[in-house]
């Protein structure tokens, strides 16, 4: 037997381990959200590929140009020398520090040209015209007023980028990735020299990062911000790691407070404690094992199920106190009543998984998963714990509080109680109406963050894309994305037209044309053998051989790509930054990017006349619009689903039509009761109130159930079904609002909402329960007056 | 991201620059007069002296200034380019080609005016010495007899990105500008030497206006 238990012992040891150290968080708030959803899926693809995972984002703002300038230079010169934490610290533009990286990306862009032009380019270059084409760039030198056209004739004499001047390529602008155009404010982007294991990684890495900075941002006066992947990962992690241990530890506490006022008993309270640091350490393992990256809301779960599991514990310890028999018998009495409320509650939990929210449903997983584990260790390991002390003739009088909550008064306070909490309640509902509505996606976001705090920064004053759309564009080839991109900058040129846009800018100009670059290639191979005669008759025009450089690096470029097939993509370090948030290549897929300014109110139109296959027209607030329409009702669907499912499996319970009705109207009442609260606390439905709704039904239905199976048990007599279970249910109840209520400080404002809308809803449950469901039974089942 | 090929040729290095007192006697002077011009036409001779080039470009002109704010500049002659200010608009036009751009003349953080753009002075220079020297940093002071050579840099970032200087030659009895020079981070330089300077001129209103009849007119795209 011994032999038994310790090979159990050692088998948990062992799943526990392996099952905890496979947890990991995923930070990414589209993983919470329908993956079916078009806005979804565009979102998550543009994020995915475009937002650089090891990248951080510094942002400095001062008040002079010339220091915020200096301290970039200097933070990004002091981690440049650390070449084990940070690859790359990229203050300026890499064209800014080699120049002549560009010719690759103008060879590339000639390259992409249709065959007309090229034609004109390359006649352009031939012995008879050569002179003449130099010639006229020398007049044109002498008589244009504009200073880029002189900057880049002086250096290209033979007009090489005149088929790039109509695309809007040559086009310069004073602001820019890394600075304002007041120079105040500007971006550095280091990459972390390693890929992160971890989110401890990153917030190791991060912090290694800003130690090596110092004090550098205030010697230069300047105010610094982190935003970026991993700034968000840390920022996160860490605020769901901290409300995960903080509001679980907190949940023990208040259980621990509220057993002890009710037994005053050490030992059990101390084998109660064990007994859910064992359920949730099983939970976390098996959720390790089985499910994918915990997401914020998943790690929610272990406030709610601690605060749930211990109703089974309370339950059999409260069961325990009366009974005289072996624990096998105990374990027979507790079974029929754990049973019933926890798969009610477990079903209600896995049903999340109706909703196509990915991260409610691994909450619902999470929980289903602990209220499971919950009933099994409360019924196997704690009722023998439990009898143990009775055995040792360790039971004591009824505290205090036991007493109080078995008085007549103590009933007849509560009834009272209750029915005025109703009728300020029903009261304010009436008044003020239902609770209002918020679908937009800050209820996604986390309440304090310095990522988000910077990347809002970085929205104001360097690139405003918080009004403007993302245009995504998915394919297999380039082909096929080139072909997307053409039809979808018609379609948004069109718009413009139309007044539905205000402008526009997609990759189409720096994508690959591939049956150009066929075209092309071998015609502009051919001219590097020409590159000294080129050479010559420029400098007998009057241009010195730095006037060269770029037309020989151009002409050289193209002959080293002769052998290669296309497409061809440009890949020098200016180009891949260039690109790197314009193009992404891999994973079997291309994606192509693209930023629309659209006039406001016209998005929905503007999108329906865009989008198509593998083309996404994108944005946070588009994503809010469609979540609104998807996710109510779906949630009415589900919560229907589950209602039913409850009904059900309470009619086989009961065999009463009669229960199942009064469970019904109480669940009813509760529901109205608690949107009542919400208008008088001025709290707003969200994704994640609905949620709520769906738990309700699912933990706060136990209390009713728990009442209508004592009032069978007791033969329909109410004060008697109370008095047995008025303990339970405080107690039940006390540790269930403790565990919601724990989390609504939560850093994630949804799953704060989830936590103060359950934690009200649970309390106003086990009130009417309690005070108000057995008179109402008793009233049902009130003996019939026969006529005289 | 896709705006970098004409901006590449313009980056070099800056050279340090002493900090130094300077005597602002000559150019509080200079500033004081311009409120005495209320209208202006001159020849110039404007050098291009390209890094590029074996040997620098000269082209000669005319301008005329008027108060407040209208202006013309031709480059050429005939005039190959002229460059007119009506009211808030500055126009860039090219006679042969039969076209004009269009662009606001008045500058933003982001955007100098066209004025700035093309290497011309604006006028006035300075509002006062305050505004000049909110304006601009001073490099270096000169004089020699009543002429007087000032280097100047304009404190806002675009500019310091692509300008080495504004150097400036004038007259400090007259207040006649004598030369202007924009020396820019390439070692290239594009100087205007002023003559037949008059001052005050009745100026005909045609002069300031532009018939733009068979012209393509179109907005500058920056």
């Amino acid at each position: 037997m011994r032999a038994g238990w310790l090979a159990l012992g050692v088998a948990a040891v062992v799943f526990i381990a392996a099952g905890l150290s496979r947890i990991s968080f995923n930070v990414d708030i589209l993983k919470l959200l329908p993956t079916h959803l078009p806005q979804v899926e565009g979102l998550s693809l543009f994020l995915k590929k475009f937002a650089q995972p090891r990248e951080l984002v510094v942002t400095l703002e001062g008040d002079s140009a010339e220091n915020v300038e200096a301290c970039a230079d200097e933070i990004a010169k002091i981690l440049a020398a650390e070449p084990q934490l940070v690859s790359r610290a990229v203050a300026r533009p890499p064209w800014e520090k080699s120049p002549a990286d560009l010719a690759e990306l103008l060879a590339y862009l000639l390259l992409n040209q249709p065959p007309p032009q090229i034609a004109e380019l390359t006649a352009r270059l031939t012995p008879e015209n050569a002179p003449a084409t130099v010639q006229a760039t020398l007049e044109k030198l002498n008589d244009s007023v504009s200073p880029q056209e002189i900057a880049m004739r002086s250096y290209d004499p033979y007009d090489l980028a005149a088929p790039l001047l109509s695309s809007g390529l040559m086009s310069g602008g004073q602001q820019s990735e890394f600075s304002s155009a007041d120079g105040k404010f500007r971006v550095l982007y280091i990459e972390s020299a390693q890929a992160f294991r971890s989110y401890k990684d990153t917030i190791a890495w991060l912090r290694e990062v800003r130690a090596k900075i110092g004090d550098i941002p205030v010697r230069h006066g300047c105010r610094l911000g982190f935003t970026g992947e991993p700034a968000f990962v840390a920022d996160i992690s860490a605020s769901t790691e901290w409300d995960m241990k903080s509001s679980g530890f907190v949940t023990l506490l208040v259980i621990a407070l509220i057993f002890w006022l009710c037994y005053r008993r050490a030992r059990p309270l101390f084998d109660l404690q064990v007994m859910l640091v064992l359920i949730f350490t099983l939970t976390l393992a098996t959720a390790g094992l089985f499910l994918e990256q915990l997401t914020v809301i998943g790690v929610g779960c272990a406030a709610i199920m601690i605060g749930l599991s211990v109703d089974y514990g309370y339950f059999v310890f409260q069961r325990a106190q009366q009974h005289a028999g072996t624990v096998r018998e105990l374990q027979r009495l507790c079974l029929q009543n754990i049973v019933w409320t926890s798969s009610t509650t477990a079903t209600a939990f896995f049903a999340l998984n109706l909703s196509s929210l990915p991260g409610l449903a691994q909450l619902g997983n999470l929980v289903g998963i602990g209220v499971v584990i919950g009933a099994i260790v409360m019924l196997t390991v704690f009722a023998p714990l439990t009898m143990r002390f009775h055995r040792r003739g360790e039971m004591r009088e009824p505290s205090p509080v036991e007493k109080f909550v078995v008085t007549p008064g103590f009933f007849r306070i509560g009834a009272w109680f209750t029915v005025a909490v109703i009728v300020l309640l029903l009261g304010t509902l009436a008044i003020k109406g239902l609770p209002g509505v918020d679908f937009s996606a800050r209820s996604l976001r986390p309440r304090v963050s310095e990522a988000y705090t910077a990347l809002d920064r970085l929205s104001e004053r360097l690139t405003d894309e918080r009004d403007l759309l993302s245009l995504v564009v998915r394919g297999q080839d380039e082909t096929e994305v080139r072909e997307r991109l053409t039809r979808a900058e018609a379609a948004l040129a069109a718009a413009k037209e139309s007044g539905d846009v205000r402008g526009f800018r997609t990759a189409l100009p720096i994508w690959p044309d591939v049956a150009n670059q066929k075209a092309n290639l071998a015609t502009l191979a051919a001219l590097a053998p020409e590159i000294p005669r080129l050479k010559q008759t420029m400098q007998t025009a009057g241009f010195n051989d730095e006037a060269f450089a770029l037309t020989e690096s151009v002409l050289k470029q193209w002959a080293a790509w002769a052998g290669r097939p296309p497409p061809i993509w440009p890949d020098n370090e200016s180009s891949r930054w260039i690109f790197r948030r314009a193009a992404h290549r891999g994973d079997g897929q291309l994606l192509a990017m693209g930023m629309v300014q659209p006039v406001p109110g016209r998005e929905d139109a503007l999108a329906a006349a865009v989008e198509g296959e593998g083309v996404y027209l994108v944005s946070w607030s588009r994503l809010g619009l469609q979540l609104k329409h998807v996710i109510p009702r779906e949630f009415i669907q589900v919560i229907l689903g589950l209602s039913a499912a409850v009904l059900i499996i309470l009619g086989i319970a009961f065999r009463s039509a009669r229960a199942v009705g009064l469970f019904a109207v109480t669940t009813l009442l509760v529901l109205a009761c608690l949107a009542g609260a919400m208008s008088l606390f001025g709290m707003q439905w969200n994704f994640f109130d609905l949620a709520a709704v769906l738990l309700l039904l699912g933990t706060g239905t136990d209390y009713s159930i728990l009442l209508l199976l004592a009032l069978r048990r007791n033969g329909g007599d109410a004060p008697a079904a109370q008095r047995e279970l008025a303990l339970v249910i405080v107690l039940c109840c006390s540790s269930a609002a403790a565990g919601f209520g724990t989390i609504s400080w939560a850093n994630n404002l949804g799953l704060a909402s989830l936590g103060q809308t359950c934690a009200l809803g649970l309390v106003i449950d086990a009130l009417i329960s309690l005070f108000l469901l057995p008179r109402a039974w008793a009233w049902l089942h009130r003996p019939k007056v026969l006529p005289a | 991201m896709l705006r970098v090929l004409p901006l590449a040729a313009l980056l070099f290095t800056a050279a340090a620059l002493p900090a130094a007192e300077f005597d602002f006697a000559p150019v509080k002077k200079w500033i004081a007069k311009q409120d005495d011009f209320r209208a202006v036409s001159a020849d110039f001779t404007q050098t291009r002296s390209l890094r590029a080039l074996k040997s620098p470009l000269a082209q000669t002109g005319r301008l005329w200034f008027k108060a407040p704010n209208h202006f013309r500049w031709e480059l050429g002659r005939p005039a190959k380019t002229i460059v007119l200010r009506k009211g808030d608009t500055i126009y860039m036009i090219q006679p042969g080609k039969k076209r004009a751009e269009r662009s606001a003349a008045s500058a933003t953080p982001d955007k100098p005016s066209p004025m700035q753009a093309f290497g011309m002075m604006s006028m006035p220079f300075a509002r006062d010495f305050a505004d000049f020297q909110r304006q601009f940093e001073t490099l270096a002071i000169s004089t020699d007899g009543p002429r007087c050579h000032l280097e100047v840099l304009p404190r806002t970032p675009t500019a310091k990105k692509y300008l080495s200087a504004l150097k400036l030659d004038f007259n400090t009895q007259t207040g006649h500008l004598l030369a202007f020079e924009m020396a820019t981070r390439d070692g290239s330089a594009l100087r205007n030497e002023f003559s037949n300077v008059e001052v005050n001129p009745k100026l005909p209103a045609a002069i300031f206006d532009f018939d733009f009849t068979g012209y393509e007119v179109v907005d500058a795209k920056n």
